[in-house]
């Protein structure tokens, strides 16, 4: 019991992660249709960014858990401004372009923002400053890390917010009319470029979230970091249904926890195989994924 | 007329591009290294390409090899990938190299040195450990680190004798180096008398190893060996294992064997035992491979001075000989016997050197000799 309860808490951290860069996925299709393969580029970004923030403001004798936060926010910021200038250079001059040659392009800033951070940052990990975070509670057998507090915290705020932004503001309602029909909210006065820019860049910023807070749960950061948790977060957005909101963070919670329990009661070797048969399956029976329906309306 | 000048024309400007290529074909002796320098493995693959230049650099302080007016270190990428390791084995046959130090995963050393002992090209890894790097029959093959099966040996000698644990838990990542090691390890274990409790593999690159940890936690062994064939991972798993509130001796192995453990881990690196070869840093071989090496690169890896000493062997043997020819230097590396920076190098005549496996610790932040298997004490 102790242990399934231990490999629980384990898998809801690991799907929080997921879920955050799973959300940057979902978004964005749910606006124009992109899978943004260089989404998980700005998980790695916003990764070595806290980094750095953290490393910074600590010297600058500033307390650890203002530390955590204001690096948090200014490592969001940072990544938000980062695509929305990948934005504007490999994206929007192909917005009437084939769904192909979006694609592509996004291919290709995958590839150069990971070269870019290796040819900045180095090929060796770069090390977080995880004292402020070593520590937990232990019930007996079961270690609930602090980390895996924070994590499941942050994570738990980010997904209210976003929901309530989504749902609840007037941006939202933009990007909600925007992703059901581009032209139509155009013609009554949403500036569709704008809500689109906006998406991108609230992806982009809980992606980095996301990098950051797994840089100081593992404790290191290295710049091809991005490219598997963004196949596992892509995988999670199709399982949750891509373009909705609800269906990535519970694609991202299922693939976690599925990729918890097949290494802890199989073989961590297989961990990703299943992972991958369950997204198979699910697609199998629901071809739209968990959340997902066929009619457009509900996508953001 | 016309003829004859353009002729003599084509003639000069024949000879004109034709002679600095000769000149440096004979002049130019090129130091191959092939390893890592891109990918999971970069750390390591740096540091041996760091290696093999410091060691050139010290030779031409010395006043060079006679009969070569340069000496270059051509630098290849072997990513870790058998493909890539064949295909840069090919470029350097290209570029004329007769020696290659490295590469640094057996799996890629070994496709590589069948493709460069086509070309009787000598090739001295300084990182390959896997058994089957010299058990091949290859002439021109050497090594110049220890063997898997030795390094398995002392872990085991190390569980039994010294931490008297009956209970040991294995993780490997699946690498040829780290999957035989972890291998080898479980058979030891089984002819010992100490109870293999698991044997789980991980992927390489991965994260999170809650799920593993997990069931290390649950098993409880005395032991825990730890073979992953990255010190970044490493390091990962060390700090990931603190958390959980492990509690078993953690043992890992030469990979792990890296300055970034500490710079990663931290406190969670402290007391850690890793099996690694000795290297007496008092000797004027380290000495002088130090004083080259750190002002440039920074603090050696783990197979910064094994890099050196393979690139040192082959230079000296050169020089000895004065020629580059494969079979006469041979000769020479097998008769010369010298204090290197690693440890005494004595090649025999498969090509290992021996090994010098021995228990070192983390304490204070710093690798320190700790238990010597043959003795059976501490340092």
């Amino acid at each position: 019991m102790e242990y399934f309860v231990q490999q629980l808490i384990n898998g809801i951290t690991l799907g929080g992660v997921y879920a955050l860069v799973a959300l940057g996925y979902t978004m964005v299709y749910g606006i124009i249709q992109l899978i943004n393969f260089a989404h998980g580029e700005f998980f790695a970004a916003g990764g070595y960014m806290g980094v750095i923030m953290l490393t910074w403001l600590s010297a600058q004798g500033v307390p650890p858990t203002v530390c955590l936060v204001l690096s948090l926010i200014l490592t969001m910021g940072y990544c938000a401004l980062l695509a929305t200038a990948v934005e504007k250079v490999a994206y929007k001059p192909l917005r009437n372009s084939s769904r192909l040659s979006v694609l592509l392009s996004a291919l290709g800033m995958s590839i150069f923002l990971q070269n870019g951070l290796m040819l900045t940052q180095g090929v060796y990990d770069k090390a977080y400053p995880t004292e402020m975070t070593q520590g937990g509670l232990h019930f007996g057998m079961v270690t609930l890390s602090y980390m895996q507090i924070i994590i499941v915290v942050v994570t738990a705020v980010l997904l209210v917010g976003l929901n309530t932004l989504v749902f609840r503001t007037r941006i939202g309602k933009a990007m909600r009319a925007t992703a059901q029909d581009k032209t139509m909210s155009a013609l009554v006065g949403i500036n569709s470029g704008r809500i689109i820019t906006i998406t991108f860049a609230i992806g982009a910023g809980l992606a980095a979230a996301a990098g950051i807070m797994v840089g100081l749960y593992y404790g290191s950061v290295r710049y091809d970091m991005g490219f598997v948790p963004g196949i596992k977060a892509f995988a999670a957005a199709v399982l949750g249904g891509i373009g909705n909101i609800t269906g990535a963070m519970l694609g991202g919670f299922i693939i976690g926890m599925v990729e918890i329990m097949a290494a802890g009661y199989l073989s961590s070797e297989y961990k990703d195989v299943f992972a991958f048969i369950i997204l198979i399956a699910v697609l199998y029976f629901m071809p739209t994924g968990i959340m997902g329906e066929n009619v457009d309306d509900t996508r953001v | 007329m016309n003829r004859i000048a353009l002729k003599v024309l084509s003639l000069a400007l024949a000879v004109i591009l034709a002679a600095p290529a000769a000149a440096l074909a004979a002049d130019v002796l090129k130091v191959g290294t092939l390893s890592p320098l891109t990918g999971p493995y970069a750390a390591d693959g740096n540091d041996i390409a760091n290696g093999a230049r410091a060691a050139v650099e010290v030779v031409k302080d010395q006043g060079g090899i006679p009969g070569f007016k340069d000496i270059v270190v051509q630098a290849e990428d072997s990513i870790c990938d058998p493909r890539q390791a064949v295909a840069a084995a090919n470029k350097l046959i290209n570029e004329k190299v007769p020696v290659v130090v490295g590469a640094y995963c057996s799996s890629a050393t070994i496709p590589a040195s069948e493709t460069l002992a086509e070309a009787d090209i000598v090739m001295i890894t300084p990182a390959s450990t896997n058994e089957k790097v010299t058990e091949r029959g290859l002439k021109y093959m050497f090594r110049t680190c220890g063997r898997d099966d030795d390094q398995s040996k002392v872990a085991i000698k190390f569980i039994k004798d010294f931490i008297k644990g009956g209970t040991v838990y294995i993780v490997d990542d699946k690498t040829t180096y780290s999957q035989g090691l972890a291998d080898n390890l479980e058979k030891l274990a089984g002819a010992q008398g100490v109870k293999v409790l698991g044997h789980e593999h991980v992927n390489q690159g991965d994260k999170d190893f809650s799920a593993v940890l997990t069931k290390v936690k649950a098993a409880n062994p005395a032991v825990f060996y730890v073979s992953l064939q990255n010190s970044a991972s490493g390091a990962l798993m060390l700090i990931q294992a603190k958390r959980m509130g492990i509690s078993a001796k953690i043992l890992a192995q030469d990979a792990v064997y890296h300055p970034q453990l500490m710079e990663i881990a931290k406190d969670a690196a402290e007391g850690v035992f890793l099996t690694f070869g000795y290297t007496d840093k008092e000797t004027p071989a380290y000495k002088a491979f130090y004083a080259k090496y750190q002002p440039k690169y920074g603090e050696p890896g783990a197979y910064s001075a094994y890099a050196y000493d393979s690139a040192m062997a082959y230079l000296m043997a050169v020089k000895a000989v004065g020629s580059t020819d494969p079979a006469k230097v041979r000769e020479a590396m097998l008769k010369n016997k010298f204090q290197g920076a690693s440890k005494k190098i004595n090649y025999l005549e498969n090509g290992d050197s021996g090994s010098n496996y021995i228990i070192q610790t983390v304490k204070g932040g710093k690798f320190t000799n700790y238990w010597n298997p043959e003795t059976g004490k501490l340092y």
